[in-house]
């Protein structure tokens, strides 16, 4: 048995400042094996993988390839070792063209000394795209490709180099299901072919169907390793949450008022026909899957996309706005989804941040009353439960869960009237995040209305009151929130009630 | 426990480094003060020598002011030598048309604010990076100077407009003077107002600052407004320095004022455009052209010398930073 095990892990463990990201890893991988690996957010799956590719280092533990011990370093050790990564952000430089971004940070073929054989080139990249049976021009700009065909090419580039053991972070999550299945073909030749495929991804039902065995990790270990035949959707939920699902969230106490927000059948190129209510102190879910039109809705709310048909009221007055600037003067925020990219300006200090969105309130004539600034910044600081000894240090200094109620702060300092969350806890570990829910009920209990997206369902299940629910930005089902489970909730993501 | 190790020998390592990056530029100047001040002790320190760096570098300090508002949003502007030899030729043709010197000078304002603001235009709605565009603008505006002007230099220009340059209230030349308002004005846009705080935010971030309701576009584009309407200043006060404008007269404030910004950055803060800094990078490249020419140095070794000296200083203060990619 040892034998097969191509990969085995021993007793790894990490940690960074105050979190135990890893903590006793014991795992193997087999030969020839699709092999699961699901968790919530920050459970330690993206840690893990980070170990193996050589970009962190672990604290304590052994990993074992073909049964001697590797030392991986760096990303050059795990590629020696065999060991192919297939990244879920692509990593693709815009304007090189299909091949060449294939074989970037690989090794080009050569001829003449230091010349690149474009032709050898030309022929592998062929043979890679015929093999995920895509057809993708070679020598056009990666920048004209859709966003489909740009995650085929992140994913030819892993087959670029032949290896033993493939890792494919949320491969699919930009894919239709037709590319889904010719992934799911090469997977599947990759097996045949006596390599190793270890799949993670939040959609239980692509793991269940393609895997072999699964494995659950929660807060950092290893909770449970089975073949796939032995577990259900269910027992795999059960694992991976671990813990009864009301005592991860807040208790709500809002009572839910007038009208603050409403949208009749309102359309653009990514939204059809969404019409929806929010009530002040009521939290309004958007469910569907990845790719349904969620983020997309709140863009169009939020004045970044503009509005082709349809209303929107604020407050029972026209709501249109043209630019987050003009969302904002009416009272509309939104907290976005890449907190590093769009919530922080990281290298200013955290006043600068809290209070960046809410500067006209903090000046007269235009000159800034920094006694005041200070004075709410600190306020919104203390209201969101941000640990820091100094706010003039740098956002970036801070760790992932209190940059994000560093976001929170921006909102709290000037409580809107209607407020969006684009997965909210998203890279906030497990401790903070009952905080961030906190701080989401008090803003609801002070009457904001709250429309919030998440991938994770048990935060919308946790805070909603009513979830709406859209596919390919259309809108499919509108549920009170209660007596909902995993299942049910999932099976509406797909746009079918059970 | 090997964690808080960790962590504090890290602290430690900081603030060495901090203390290189805050005030290395600083220190260096100082430095380059007292070598001169040995070499030449007669003349360098005499308070009629230092007079004269700052009424030298007065007229690139307003510039290079202008070119740090630009720059702290991580944009460049090369186009201000262009604006100013610009503004320079226009003030001195309206003045010999007739026109009286205040609404002269004030048209002439107008005209660089404005070229300034073609800039934003280009750049920030037109989508054109900095480089290009005021690349491309500068060339413009330099080929306008010479053909308005024929190539050639204007003199005879009206009495009343020696003052600026030439002029001085008491002690203090009037041009230090001016130099002192645009510096004060800048460092309290920069640093008192809302405005400020928005282009330091889109220096950082500005999908964030857009995020956050800034409107980083029409903020980008008065920077270059600003940018413009200090160049016409210098523009202005230049050619009353030198009683008589050229059609290129303005061109060494391209290079010069973003080699000060640039000096300026690795000083008080870190690699951030601020208005102390530059104020520290105009008087490093006074205090070495003067103390070069006292030596006897020729000019175009203080060339090479001024350049090994920005290289120097950015690449301290990188070093200290460790940035690994």
């Amino acid at each position: 048995m040892l034998n097969m095990d191509v990969l085995k892990i021993i007793n790894l463990g990490k940690s960074y400042p105050g979190v135990q990201a890893l903590k006793d890893v014991n795992l193997s991988f087999q030969k020839g094996e699709i092999h699961g690996l699901i968790g919530e957010n920050g459970a330690g799956k993206s840690t893990l993988i980070k170990i193996l590719a050589g970009v962190v280092s672990s604290d304590v533990g052994e990993v074992y390839i073909g049964g001697s011990k590797a030392e991986i370093k760096s990303s050059k050790d795990a590629s020696r070792a065999g060991l192919c990564f297939i990244h879920q952000e692509l990593n693709l430089v815009e304007y090189f063209n299909v091949m060449e971004n294939i074989f970037l940070g690989h090794e080009y073929p050569l001829k003449c000394g230091p010349f690149i054989d474009w032709k050898v080139l030309k022929r592998k990249a062929e043979e890679i795209l015929d093999k995920l049976q895509v057809k993708i021009p070679l020598n056009i700009p990666v920048s004209y490709l859709s966003a489909v065909e740009k995650a085929m090419v992140a994913i030819a580039r892993g087959f670029a180099v032949s290896g033993k053991i493939y890792f494919m972070d949320e491969p699919a999550t930009a894919l239709t299901d037709i590319e889904k299945e010719k992934l799911f073909t090469v997977i599947k030749i990759l097996k045949n072919q006596g390599k190793t495929v270890v799949y993670v991804s939040h959609n239980l039902d692509d793991v269940l169907r393609i895997t072999d065995r699964i494995t659950v990790m929660r807060d950092g270990t290893v909770v449970e390793c089975r073949p796939t035949g032995e577990m259900t959707r269910n027992s795999v939920i059960t694992s991976m949450i671990g813990r009864n699902l009301e005592s991860a969230f807040p208790n709500k106490n809002a009572t839910p008022g007038q009208i603050v927000f409403k949208a009749n059948s309102i359309k653009n190129n990514n939204i059809h026909n969404v019409s929806m209510e929010v009530h002040a102190g009521e939290i309004l879910g958007i469910g569907g899957l990845v790719g349904s039109g969620r983020t997309e809705l709140l863009e169009l709310v939020f004045g970044i996309t503009s509005l082709k048909e349809g209303q929107m009221f604020l407050n029972e007055e026209k709501y249109l706005p043209t630019s987050p600037e003009a969302a904002i003067e009416r009272g509309v925020v939104l907290v976005p989804e890449e907190r590093r990219k769009q919530g922080l300006v990281l290298s200013r200090s955290i006043y600068e941040n809290i209070s960046l969105m809410s500067l006209n309130h903090l000046a007269t004539a235009g000159f800034l009353d920094h006694r005041k600034l200070k004075r709410k910044t600190e306020e919104a600081g203390r209201n969101v439960r941000l640990k820091t000894s100094n706010y003039s240090n740098h956002t970036g200094t801070l760790s992932g869960g209190n940059q994000q109620k560093v976001v929170f702060a921006k909102t709290v300092l000037n409580p809107p009237r209607l407020l969006l969350l684009d997965e909210p806890s998203k890279g906030v570990d497990v401790g903070a995040r009952f905080e961030i829910y906190s701080i989401i009920q008090e803003l609801a209990a002070r009457g904001t209305a709250i429309i919030v997206v998440s991938s994770d369902f048990n935060e919308i299940l946790g805070l909603a009151d009513k979830i709406l629910f859209i596919k390919e930005g259309e809108p499919t089902f509108i549920i009170e929130n209660s007596n909902l489970d995993q299942e049910r909730y999932l099976n509406y993501c797909y746009g079918r009630e059970k | 426990m090997t964690n808080a190790k960790i962590q504090k020998k890290s602290d430690r390592e900081f603030s060495s480094g901090k203390f290189i990056r805050t005030w290395g530029t600083l220190l260096g100047f100082i430095l380059l003060l007292l070598i001169f001040t040995v070499i030449r002790p007669d003349v360098f320190p005499s308070g009629r020598n230092l007079k004269n760096v700052v009424e030298q570098v007065a007229t690139l300090a307003i510039v290079a002011s202008g070119v740090t508002v630009v720059m702290v949003t991580g944009d460049f502007d090369l186009s201000v030598g262009a604006i100013a030899s610009l503004v320079g030729i226009v003030t001195a043709m309206l003045m010999k048309a007739g026109v009286n010197t205040p609404l002269s000078i004030l048209l002439a304002l107008l005209l660089g604010t404005g070229a300034g603001l073609i800039n934003g235009v280009l750049i920030s709605y037109g989508g054109l990076s900095a480089f290009v565009g005021t690349l491309a603008t500068m060339t413009a505006f330099s080929g306008i100077a010479l053909l308005i002007s024929g190539g050639t230099t204007i003199f005879g220009l009206p009495e009343n407009f020696r003052f600026l340059g030439q002029g001085s209230l008491g002690i203090i030349p009037f041009s230090v003077l001016i130099m002192a308002a645009a510096l004060f004005s800048v460092y309290i846009l920069l640093e008192q107002t809302i405005y400020g705080r928005r282009l330091y935010a889109i220096g950082g971030n500005s999908e964030a600052s857009y995020f956050s309701g800034i409107n980083t576009k029409k903020v980008r584009l008065l920077a270059f407004g600003i940018s413009g309407f200090f160049a016409a200043i210098g523009g202005i006060v230049l050619t009353s320095r030198l009683y008589s404008a050229h059609p290129q007269a303005g061109s060494p404030f391209m290079l010069n004022a973003a080699a000060a910004v640039f000096l300026g950055m690795t000083a008080f803060r870190e690699g951030e455009a601020n208005l102390l800094g530059t104020l520290l990078g105009v008087l490093i490249m006074g205090v070495m052209g003067n103390g070069l020419n006292i030596m006897g140095i020729n000019t175009y070794v203080q060339s090479i010398l001024t350049g090994i000296i920005i290289i120097l200083a950015v690449l301290i203060s990188s070093l200290a930073k460790k940035k690994k990619v």
